[in-house]
């Protein structure tokens, strides 16, 4: 929570000729993605939506070095996920807290694994607790908070990690809307203060355009980019105000229109 | 930092206050009590306690076994025997879990043959254990291992193969080094499973060093059961029984602390 607000210098992103195909239980390989391009500068919010399926998560766990391409590379500042000495923070739909840890012990980590001086740890879990608004759950398990409380937590655990990205894949997605809604606004609120790049998978198109600066609509697999939307609205948003405002609703009917026409009818 | 909190998130086993805890007890207690008095009746006015032994005599012949010391050395054999036996099992099985888990392939290979001798009725073993490692010691904590150590492989694989993968690789793109992600997951993932491991493994133990012993020994719990059935000494046969239900049931105990200190985390 220290930095402010400057020009991010670091956290540019590039998939360049992505190609990525999974074994089926069929026998025959499904292809993800095939010949994918896409450059992000450094510091820029982008929301990655389309069909379920179209290898949105595909592109961040190849990004973070989770799952090896066939072919083509992801690179973070001209460097792969295991080259670069950039941190990654990843962050996924389920709760990825430990169980038996506290609230403070799962933040812990965070800064454990960020390497942070010991001496300053407590200081830093506390004001990250603070921030997140989970003050008096310091010592609470996993297991005793309600899914957007424990989604704070592993935000905590992210932010105590310090990282030069930001790797969100549908975070808030399987969280109530009214949590959802608050979660974001929290979002937005770190993200303006950091400005570090984002790379955020989601289904919600509202979500999308609310927090976003840029809108990468993906086609059913294997997913190619249907449409590359600049989202400009004002910052800070206030993401009340901004569903009242033309600009947004349009942004969000564009994207919508993109998606029914790729979509095949499926189900 | 993790232990203190997860002392204090540690619950008792039972929900409620000291007072109804002193009230099971008591309970249990008074329920101990009526079977022993309406034992002790039938055998003074109904079965000869030929058949069934008789409460006070077997009472009276622990006070005396262990005044003579027979009881201890009786009992420190078999606790040694079993308790070597899961030792070795422990320190067998674990490996070849993990090893199981590391190799999806490799788990194929051996399934069959762990899951064949794991149903195969171990105690079969005991007569060519003997003549393999002789009527001493070595022989009962053989069995032991050979019934113990497939609880330990079956659960550590088992356990491992449920480990959370979103865990896991997140910790990887955090870029947590292997032994950090041991430590502070792995092991933490299975400690359930090695502690209800270890709740089956010390009844397995028991079985396997008591069969070793009744086959074929000169001391030990087995053997004194066996020893007095032999001379028709019921009382002698319950006071061993005795002894075996109090080990059995405070190791127990012992796991049942240990499960509630260090798993609390479970209990909402």
């Amino acid at each position: 929570m220290t930095a402010a607000a400057t020009a991010p210098t670091s956290g540019h992103i590039a998939f360049k000729g992505i190609r990525v195909r999974f074994p089926s239980s069929a026998g025959h390989d499904v292809l993800v993605m095939d010949d994918f391009n896409l450059e992000i500068p450094a510091g820029q919010f982008v929301a990655i939506v389309g069909p379920s399926g179209c290898g949105k998560s595909t592109l961040l766990r190849v990004l973070s070095g989770l799952v090896d391409a066939d072919a083509g590379t992801a690179l973070i500042d001209g460097l792969t996920a295991e080259e670069t000495a950039e941190r990654i923070g990843f962050m996924f739909q389920r709760d990825t807290l430990l169980p038996w840890a506290s609230v403070q012990d799962n933040i812990a980590i965070g800064l454990e694994l960020a390497h942070a001086p010991a001496a300053t740890a407590k200081e830093r879990i506390r004001e990250l607790i603070d921030f997140l608004k989970l003050t008096g759950f310091e010592r609470n398990m996993p297991h005793q908070l309600s899914g957007g409380m424990r989604q704070r937590v592993s935000l905590g655990r992210l932010l105590a990690y310090d990282p030069d990205i930001f790797l969100m894949d549908e975070p808030f997605g399987a969280l109530d809307s009214q949590t959802k809604a608050v979660m974001g606004r929290e979002l937005l609120r770190i993200w303006e203060r950091h400005q570090r790049t984002v790379l955020f998978v989601t289904h919600d198109i509202e979500e999308a355009v609310t927090l976003s600066d840029r809108v990468i609509v993906l086609s059913p697999r294997p997913g190619t980019i249907r449409l590359d939307l600049s989202i400009d609205l004002p910052r800070p948003r206030d993401p009340r105000l901004l569903r009242k405002e033309p600009a947004y609703i349009d942004y969000v009917d564009r994207i919508w229109r993109e998606i029914d026409a790729g979509a095949p009818v499926q189900d | 930092m993790t232990g203190g909190a997860r002392k204090k998130a540690a619950k008792p086993a039972f929900p409620g206050t000291t007072k109804t805890a002193v009230r099971l007890a008591i309970d249990r207690l008074a329920l101990l009590a009526v079977v022993l008095v309406l034992w002790e009746a039938a055998a003074v006015w109904l079965i000869d306690p030929l058949w069934i032994g008789q409460p006070s005599l077997v009472a009276a012949r622990l006070w005396q076994l262990a005044i003579s010391g027979e009881l201890w050395r009786h009992a420190w054999t078999t606790l040694l025997e079993a308790g070597l036996g899961l030792l070795l099992a422990f320190a067998v099985g674990v490996p070849i879990g993990i090893l199981m888990a590391r190799s999806k392939y490799g788990a194929a290979v051996a399934e069959p043959y762990v899951m064949a001798l794991y149903s195969m009725p171990r105690v079969a073993l005991a007569p060519l254990f003997i003549i393999w490692f002789g009527i001493d010691l070595f022989s009962k904590v053989m069995m032991a291992f050979s019934i113990v150590v497939f609880i330990f492989i079956l659960n550590i694989h088992e356990g491992l193969k449920t480990v959370d993968k979103d865990i896991v690789d997140l910790f990887r793109t955090m870029r947590a080094p292997t032994p950090y992600l041991i430590r502070k997951v792995l092991v933490p993932w299975i400690e359930p499973w090695i502690i209800a491991s270890m709740r089956l493994a010390i009844g397995s133990a028991l079985i396997g060093a008591i069969v070793g012993e009744l086959i074929g020994s000169s001391r030990g719990l087995g053997w004194y059961i066996e020893n007095s059935a032999g001379r028709l000494d019921t009382i002698g046969v319950f006071a061993g029984l005795v002894v075996l239900v109090a080990i059995a049931a405070l190791a127990n105990a012992g796991v049942g602390w240990l499960e509630r200190r260090r798993l609390g985390w479970r209990n909402a």
